[in-house]
């Protein structure tokens, strides 16, 4: 697959995943769609990271870097959801 | 067509830009995930007023900021391939698509504080509030730094100043901008949407 179509393809995604994220809200307020939130997020940072910044092909400490400061930020929250329900 | 590690088989692995970048990089998504988490956890601390506080914002503004985020996040990464193919002119016309794109972004955001600031819900309204000021505000500015960087880009490219070789600071800028996309995938749902 081309450069080009790759991006279109990472932003084609990022862009269904925002509406989703929207979609999820509007189904209600309960703790397991505020995760599913979360981790839409997390895919969505994750697109981000590996397409646009092309950390896929970058040294394999530097991706892991990028890639857990999302999975790290949303696991926090996640726990205060959690946590203080 | 493309010059990329897909297409040519190269699998060297690489870091786009500067190293020097990557480091203030991740100083920034640092200073970042402290701030989101305050906001998480003062959220769980007083929930029924972040409750409240959140159906004063509008969900489909916050939907629209961040599709125009993105695709200035798009536009300057096409930007970014065109380069390395040392067609720089065509990096600018991208570039100036990816500012227009920033632009709607920057409108939305100022009606959303007038509107908010006339509604009497400034910084010390309440916690969420405050935090909500702070956190947005200080992420605007980094959206305002970033287009002026890709303005700054555009004239170079412009001016024809990157190619394939040359392009290590192109990189930089760009990468900046993306960093920006990534602080508002996250900052999106914390602050429009989680209850």
């Amino acid at each position: 697959m081309t450069v080009p179509r790759v991006l279109l393809v990472c932003w084609a995604a990022l862009a269904t995943l925002s509406v989703c994220t929207v979609v999820l809200a509007q189904a209600g307020a309960t703790w397991l769609l505020s995760i599913a939130i979360l981790l839409v997020a997390v895919g969505k940072a994750w697109l981000i990271t590996d397409g646009f910044m092309e950390m896929r092909h970058a040294p394999r400490l530097w991706r892991r870097l990028m890639l857990s400061w999302a999975l790290v930020v949303a696991s926090v929250v996640g726990l205060t959801l959690i946590l203080f329900r | 067509m493309s010059t990329s590690a897909e297409s040519t088989g190269v699998t060297r692995r690489h870091l786009p830009g500067d190293l020097a970048m990557w480091f203030f990089i991740l100083a920034e998504l640092s200073v970042f995930a402290i701030l989101i988490l305050t906001f998480a956890v003062t959220q769980a601390l007083k929930p029924q007023m972040f409750s409240e506080s959140r159906l004063l914002l509008n969900t489909s503004t916050g939907l629209a900021m961040t599709l125009s985020l993105l695709t200035a996040g798009l536009f300057a990464a096409l930007a970014q391939e065109q380069v390395r193919r040392s067609r720089s002119r065509h990096g600018a016309v991208f570039l100036l698509m990816a500012l227009l794109a920033a632009s709607v972004y920057v409108v939305l955001k100022l009606t959303e504080y007038r509107h908010l600031l006339a509604s009497g819900l400034g910084m010390e309204h309440n916690t969420f509030f405050t935090l909500y000021w702070i956190l947005t505000g200080f992420h605007f500015l980094h959206v305002v730094l970033g287009m002026v960087i890709l303005g700054w880009l555009a004239e170079r490219c412009r001016r024809g100043l990157y190619d394939a070789n040359t392009r290590s600071g192109f990189e930089s800028g760009v990468l900046y901008w993306h960093m920006v996309d990534l602080i508002w995938v996250m900052l999106f749902p914390l602050v429009y949407v989680l209850s």
